[in-house]
């Protein structure tokens, strides 16, 4: 809901209230001083009676304004409200009644006086609808007057949102905000602008402390490998030393790979994989595939390769290589011998499947693209791969589907542009 | 003096000593690098800081510069710009730290023969270097020499009592290799890093290259070598004549 919206609404609640209630109040007190100028005519036209009676003798000729009726049979002397049938028309109308006891020839009478409530009523309906009309014409104002405000004073703020939604920190830009006539909206956009400073300032800091992480961890990685590659050349190395060398070694190879593609991971988030080029997946995938022909060969997989589109994709090379290499090597990889290799690419996605036996967390694909989630804990592979694989998929706003097929024991990654 | 010559400088014929510039900071890498090179046979002289390569390549004539590209006092790739100013004739391989895809195309756009980022195998760099100086140095004349057998890279053939063997590119990259480190232990990894590239990560274990080794000394003896490719247990591979 827009702010606007939100106040409005609370105004238009309260001033419906407030009105309803002056209204009301208003419409009781009109009509009881209706009736009270009513009531005030019936006795005024008792007492005229009375006193006619007592100077006269009897009832004064002129009729008044009204009815009048006369009865012998004695009746409570009250005011009330009562339907009388109106002759005219001949509908039943509402009049208020004063009945009273009068001495007329020494003879007990009840005078009933009576007197149209038709004209209060006409009065009442005015008085309503001129305030429906008020009431009406205040709320529509109120919108209107909201409308024009949310145009004319919001309008520094969607300017601030629109600069907001276009703001891209990789570009190592600082929000350009104007200050505004309304203090907070100056306020937001004087914060703002601090905050994109911040923002763009950690943003190299952080880039450059990956990179200089890189570089820092990097060399002394060379040192351990050079050294444990000098220590293997010894001539007079122990021959139990041998296999403990090399097994170091390896370790060093792990922590070198890891860190590689933990580095890769960081630079995809932080974005820094900006530039693209058109790059054909099918020509990636055939030269991929020419290179681990050796693998396939060896593991006597079944290929199967159905290119069916020679479109571009606009993808930066170097991860366009490690998405296709990572799906390749992990289906080949974690294949059987002779089990099935099937790539498949179309315009909308790159579908590749492998056989394999189910995994333990075939339950949760989600747990599939986890970092360092491994299926065999002996594996040398530092189990980034599918990771990275999600990563720049995400990164170009690809879907990336894992789903496997228990009947078959069939595997597959579905990477869905 | 041939008979003190370390085994892989009788590989080149004829015998010219090369002489090498190690650029890098890093007193560990760089005394490694040294004595590593040095036992191939490279007269070898190193440089701490920009500062001093910057002296050096301006002094003296080298065949190759190995050059880092993060130094304390200035940055490698100036060293690299100096180099081509001044029309030399030497070799340039980058061993940089930074891994950033930037410098490396900025690298060979600049001039560098080859880039090889750090963590690096000693034996995948020696192997590089060796390229680089058969690149540039022997023209004309290119060719492996160990015992019986003959290898000329142009061709990419190999010769054993000067008959053709029929290898396939994986089996020739291998016998390169290991001919290009005769008498150095290889580890496992070096090797299928440098035969196979990334593509190894497809393999579960280094099976595949007990399988095309074996192939590769079965050709070998079918014509008539003796059997040069020792394992060297729990570790990798030795090319040996002993």
């Amino acid at each position: 809901m827009k702010l606007l919206a939100a106040t409005n609404r609370y105004y238009v609640l309260l001033a419906g209230l407030l009105f309803s209630l002056g209204s009301g109040l208003l419409y009781v007190g009109v009509l009881w001083a209706l009736q009270g100028e009513v009531e005030e005519r019936l006795f005024q036209q008792r007492d005229y009676l009375r006193r006619e009676v007592q100077r006269t003798g009897q009832l004064p000729g002129t009729p008044f304004e009204g009815r009048m009726q006369l009865s012998t049979t004695p009746q409570p002397e009250v005011l009330r409200d009562v339907l009388l049938l109106e002759p005219l028309e001949n509908e039943l109308e509402p009049y208020r009644q004063l009945t009273f006891r009068l001495q007329l020839n020494g003879q007990t009478q009840w005078v009933s006086l009576s007197k149209s409530l038709l004209e209060t009523a006409d009065v009442r309906r005015l008085i309503m609808w001129l305030l429906l009309g008020v009431l009406g014409a205040l709320l529509l104002s109120m919108v209107l007057l909201n409308r024009w405000l949310a145009r004319r004073l919001w309008a520094p703020f969607e300017h601030t949102l629109h600069q907001l939604r276009g703001y891209d920190v990789r570009q190592h830009q600082v929000l350009q905000l104007p200050p505004t006539r309304i203090e907070e909206f100056t306020q937001l956009n004087h914060t703002l602008t601090h905050l994109s400073e911040r923002v763009a300032a950690d943003y190299a800091m952080l880039k450059e402390f990956t990179e200089n992480a890189a570089h820092e961890t990097r060399t002394p990685l060379a040192i351990m490998q050079a050294k444990l590659e000098q220590l293997l050349q010894l001539p007079d190395l122990p021959a139990p030393a041998g296999p403990l060398v090399a097994d170091l070694y390896a370790a060093v190879q792990r922590l070198a790979r890891l860190h590689q593609g933990l580095t890769l991971l960081s630079k995809i988030e932080n974005q820094q994989f900006a530039a693209a080029v058109p790059v054909s997946l099918a020509e990636l995938l055939r030269e991929k595939l020419r290179q681990l022909e050796g693998f396939i060969e060896d593991k006597q997989l079944r290929l199967e390769v159905s290119l069916t589109t020679a479109g571009t994709l606009p993808l930066h090379p170097a991860l366009a290589d490690s998405l296709v290499s990572n799906l390749l090597h992990n289906a080949i990889r974690h294949n059987q011998p002779g089990g099935l290799l099937r790539v498949q690419l179309s315009a909308t996605e790159l579908a590749i499947t492998n056989t394999g036996p189910a995994l333990v967390l075939t339950q949760n694909p989600e747990q599939f693209f986890e970092r360092f989630r491994k299926q065999n804990a002996a594996s040398d592979s530092p189990g980034l791969g599918l990771s990275i694989v999600q990563s720049i998929a995400t990164f170009y706003g690809f879907e990336v589907r894992y789903e496997h097929d228990a009947e078959q024991a069939l595997h597959t990654l579905r990477v869905v542009f | 003096m041939s008979s003190e010559l370390p085994a892989t400088f009788r590989l080149f014929k004829p015998y010219i000593p090369v002489k090498l510039l190690i650029v890098e900071d890093e007193p560990a890498l760089r005394s490694s690098l040294v004595e590593y090179l040095r036992q191939d046979g490279y007269v070898v002289e190193a440089a701490v800081s920009y500062g001093q390569a910057h002296e050096k390549i301006k002094l003296y004539q080298y065949d190759c510069v190995l050059l880092d590209l993060t130094l304390p006092d200035g940055n490698g790739l100036d060293v690299l710009r100096t180099l081509k100013a001044d029309n030399s004739a030497a070799g340039v391989l980058i061993i940089s730290a930074r891994g950033a895809l930037d410098d490396k195309v900025l690298g060979l756009e600049l001039g560098a023969d080859d880039y090889l980022a750090k963590p690096f195998h000693l034996s995948e760099l020696s192997a590089r270097l060796k390229a680089i100086i058969r690149r540039r140095q022997f023209q004309g004349q290119r060719q492996l020499l160990f015992q019986e057998l003959t290898v000329l890279p142009d061709q990419a053939q190999v010769l054993v009592h000067g008959e053709p063997v029929i290898l396939t590119r994986k089996e020739y990259d291998l016998l390169l290799y290991l001919l290009t480190h005769p008498g150095r232990v290889l580890t496992k990894e070096s090797i299928a890093e440098h035969v196979w590239g990334d593509a190894a990560d497809a393999a579960d274990s280094f099976d595949f290259l007990y399988t095309h080794l074996k192939n590769l000394r079965r050709k070998l003896q079918e014509k008539g070598a003796a059997d040069y490719i020792r394992s060297v247990y729990g570790v990798g591979y030795k090319f040996s004549a002993e």
